[in-house]
């Protein structure tokens, strides 16, 4: 019956086909990362195959392609730093999440908390990213008291400190934007709901934990594929607080051998690379979690324009 | 004779400069199936929102089986006294199943297998035990209401309120979601019960109350009221969902 | 170019009072205008970039929608490749590898750039949301196809791209504050000159102007919000 044909709706499953330009991306990604991740071992363990920063190939095996073989002999300099760009990215979501959900929480149904929650989104959203860096890292030294702490910076699996004031300052910024995506889901979702759940007796967290939540964490996973590619952008901007990250070290090494559009172009491959891996993965987390009968937030869009 | 189960004294509720309620007084038994109508704005869905403290009442005293309401835990309040709404509100990530065990898990602390088959067997009393595991946006509307109600069976409430629970719904939808509420009347449910449905009233009522501008304005026997009311406004009133009844289903 | 680093303040959260006897307002209000100064480039720019981003975003969404096949697929691509590269990237490749100069230009060309690659996206998204209805209702009293974009579809669709628009303002106006990058003399720039010079007044300075970033973008929301519902269609959805 018509109810019952939904069921299919959501689907991607072609039947067993595969799509060989699927196919091709996803071993395009194999290779892409397993490259990474080689090479990030190899520079953790200070050389486990070829030196620190050396292609696993010698460069002069693609002298017949001149642009390969400059990508191969800089590409695992970059591959240092697209570490710490994935670093930054990671912990800044990761940790930004929870706070988020505090946040959005008390903006939504806190009385006074409401304030407090607007006053902080509103002053992280309405500065620049670069400006907060330089509070935290400049202005409050931040770095000079984490060099203190014990292993930053002489063990070689802790990063230095630069790295930390980073991590605090994306976690911080993450946080704000991550909060209003929430609000914005957490308002879509009926409040028939928790009205329905208060009914049955359950308490006003619970209700917000076991109905609203779940339903609001599903639609704020478009806003939140739109965080996970800001930061990866805007963590170049770590550069400037003296953190290695990829465009950093493109930036570097260009100001070397002046090669500053073949540096940046396979830089931008890089984020690009990135950027696309980001929206992969939480496209299929969105329809893994997609619940049946409902259309995707886009879907749910497109059809309404229709 | 014992006490009645519901006991509504005096009640008054206003939302900012207007008075919804302005003193409402009224008494179910046990069994009891109580439909309240009126037009709209008369303050049925706020009286029904005062029983079990979805709304705070202004004034007065509201005393569920002898034990007055204001002072009782609301959660444990809700857990005695269930709802069925008008949009179902149902949960829309969990299935039909999951629906009516959440309540189960999470305020009346069932095991895992209890609240499965508990569950299941109040799908089942609303008929869509085969409908278990469909989600609320692949069920039609008078199956998402059955669920909602069953939702609510789950809580072994003492008092089952319906907030126009066919309001909603297509009038081919109608008839499914009033025959499961008819069979609740015959198993003994005490039941307060927003709703037009004629029907419904003649058939299952003991009672009608008809509200109007925040008072009782009349109440009696269905068949008291549909035929001889006192009052002119109630006699208009009823006319009027008569005619449309007849036009919708005729 | 990432500037030098010249120093770390030594001393840890030795500002972390920065209303205290030690502090150095002082020396930001007697900079003040140096700072000022900074601040109008920085709106200079916005302003710059905003419209540069219209003149070349509104089009693009145009040919995004109604374009053929080849110039949608160039629009397109060059859509994500202004979304997907890092602004401060874009910034630097503006100026030391096209080469526009003075730093100005290339920041304004760099933001302005990339802003129409969104903005043409915003207005995608709203003549997508313009029901085709209207399109079918304007060809029937006789206006042709480019007329019923011009008289219906675009006025509806320019109504409705408002909010988005506000947020794309916000964006430019925060990330100005990279043209640090090339050295632009904007208000982070400023600022970042003016505590190399008094490393004591650090935190105070950036404080400083990162609420006149804030007030700029707190006065520009609110503005854009009267500007909304000025034009809003009465009744409608906006």
């Amino acid at each position: 019956m018509a109810e019952r044909e939904s069921r299919t709706g959501g689907s991607i499953d072609v039947g067993g086909r595969y799509d060989p330009i699927e196919v091709l991306g996803i071993l395009a990604a194999a290779l892409f990362w397993g490259w990474l991740g080689l090479r990030w071992l190899n520079d953790w363990f200070g050389g486990l195959f070829v030196r620190e920063g050396q292609a696993f190939l010698p460069p002069s095996t693609f002298e017949f392609l001149p642009a390969l073989a400059f990508a191969v002999e800089f590409a695992p300099e970059l591959a240092a730093g697209v570490w710490l760009t994935v670093l930054l990215t990671i912990v800044g979501i990761a940790l930004g999440f929870p706070i988020a959900i505090v946040l959005a929480g008390a903006r939504v149904y806190g009385r006074t908390t409401r304030w407090v929650a607007l006053g902080y989104i509103e002053l992280v959203r309405g500065t620049p990213l670069l400006a907060q860096l330089f509070v935290l890292y400049y202005g409050l030294g931040l770095s000079s008291f984490i060099r203190e702490l014990p292993g930053v910076g002489t063990v070689s699996v802790i990063p230095e400190q630069a790295v930390w004031v980073a991590m605090i300052g994306f976690t911080i910024n993450s946080a704000a934007y991550q909060a209003e995506y929430l609000r914005g889901a957490i308002e879509s979702v009926d409040p028939g709901q928790l009205r329905a759940a208060r009914a049955i007796g359950l308490s006003q967290i619970d209700g917000i934990r076991y109905v609203v939540l779940p339903q609001a964490l599903r639609y704020a996973i478009p806003g939140w594929t739109n965080e996970l590619i800001y930061l990866i952008k805007y963590s170049s901007l770590a550069a400037f607080i003296t953190v290695p990250e990829l465009f950093n070290r493109a930036s570097s090494i260009a100001s070397e051998n002046f090669r500053y559009l073949a540096l940046f172009s396979l830089a931008g491959l890089f984020y690009l690379a990135l950027v696309l891996t980001a929206t992969n993965l939480t496209s299929r987390l969105e329809d893994r979690v997609a619940i049946p009968g409902l259309a995707r937030r886009d879907e749910r869009l497109r059809e309404r324009s229709q | 004779m014992s006490d009645p189960l519901l006991s509504v004294r005096d009640l008054r509720k206003s939302f900012g400069e207007e008075e919804v309620l302005r003193g409402i007084d009224f008494e179910m038994e046990r069994r009891d199936v109580q439909v309240l109508m009126g037009p709209s704005g008369s303050g049925k869905s706020t009286l029904l929102r005062c029983v079990n403290r979805l709304s705070e009442p202004d004034d007065g005293t509201i005393t569920l089986d002898g034990e007055d309401t204001a002072a009782m835990d609301e959660n444990d309040l809700r857990r005695q006294v269930g709802m069925v709404f008008q949009g179902f509100n149902l949960f829309a990530h969990l299935t039909a199943r999951k629906n009516v065990s959440l309540g189960l898990r999470r305020v009346r602390g069932f095991s895992k297998s209890e609240t499965e088959e508990r569950a299941e067997e109040e799908l089942e009393r609303v008929g869509l035990a085969d409908q278990a595991d469909s989600y609320p946006a692949e069920l039609s509307g008078g199956q998402q209401q059955r669920v909602g109600i069953a939702r609510a069976l789950a809580m072994d409430p003492k008092l089952l309120l319906f907030d126009e629970p066919t309001s909603a719904l297509d009038p081919e939808l109608i008839g499914e979601v009033l025959s499961v509420m008819g069979e609740l009347a015959d198993d003994g449910m005490t039941m307060l019960v927003v709703t037009h449905e004629m029907g419904f009233a003649r058939e299952a009522a003991t009672d009608l109350l008809f509200l109007d501008d925040g008072t009782i304005l009349e109440r009696g026997p269905p068949t008291q009221l549909f035929e001889s009311p006192e009052h002119e406004r109630t006699a208009t009133f009823l006319r009027r969902l008569t005619d449309l009844e007849a036009g919708q289903h005729g | 170019m990432i500037p030098a680093i010249p120093f770390v303040p030594s001393t840890p959260f030795v500002s972390l009072v920065p209303l205290g006897a030690l502090a150095d307002w002082g020396f930001v209000l007697g900079n003040a205008d140096y700072l000022v100064g900074g601040l109008a480039i920085t709106i200079a720019l916005t302003v710059a970039s905003i419209l540069l981003g219209f003149a070349a975003g509104f089009p693009a969404g145009l040919i995004e929608v109604y374009g053929g096949h080849y110039s949608e697929a160039f629009v397109a691509s060059l859509g994500v490749f202004f979304r997907g590269t890092p602004i401060v990237v874009i910034i630097i490749v503006m100026f030391f590898v096209v080469g526009i100069s003075p730093a100005f230009l290339a920041a304004t060309f760099a933001l302005g750039l990339r802003s129409a690659a969104y903005q043409s996206q915003i207005f995608r998204g709203a003549i997508e949301s313009v029901s085709g209805g209207q399109m079918e209702a304007a060809r029937a009293v006789g206006l042709s196809r480019l007329q019923a974009i011009r008289h219906v579809i675009v006025p509806q669709a320019l109504r409705r791209s408002i909010p988005g628009f506000q947020n794309e303002f916000t964006i430019v106006l925060k990330d100005t504050s990279i043209a640090f990058a090339i050295g632009l003399a904007e208000l982070l720039t400023r600022s970042y000159d003016l505590f190399v010079q008094r490393t004591t007044a650090v935190l105070e300075i950036v404080l400083f102007i990162s609420l006149l970033y804030f007030l700029l973008t707190f006065s520009t929301n609110r503005v854009l919000d009267a500007l909304r519902e000025r034009f809003v269609i009465p009744g409608g959805e906006g």
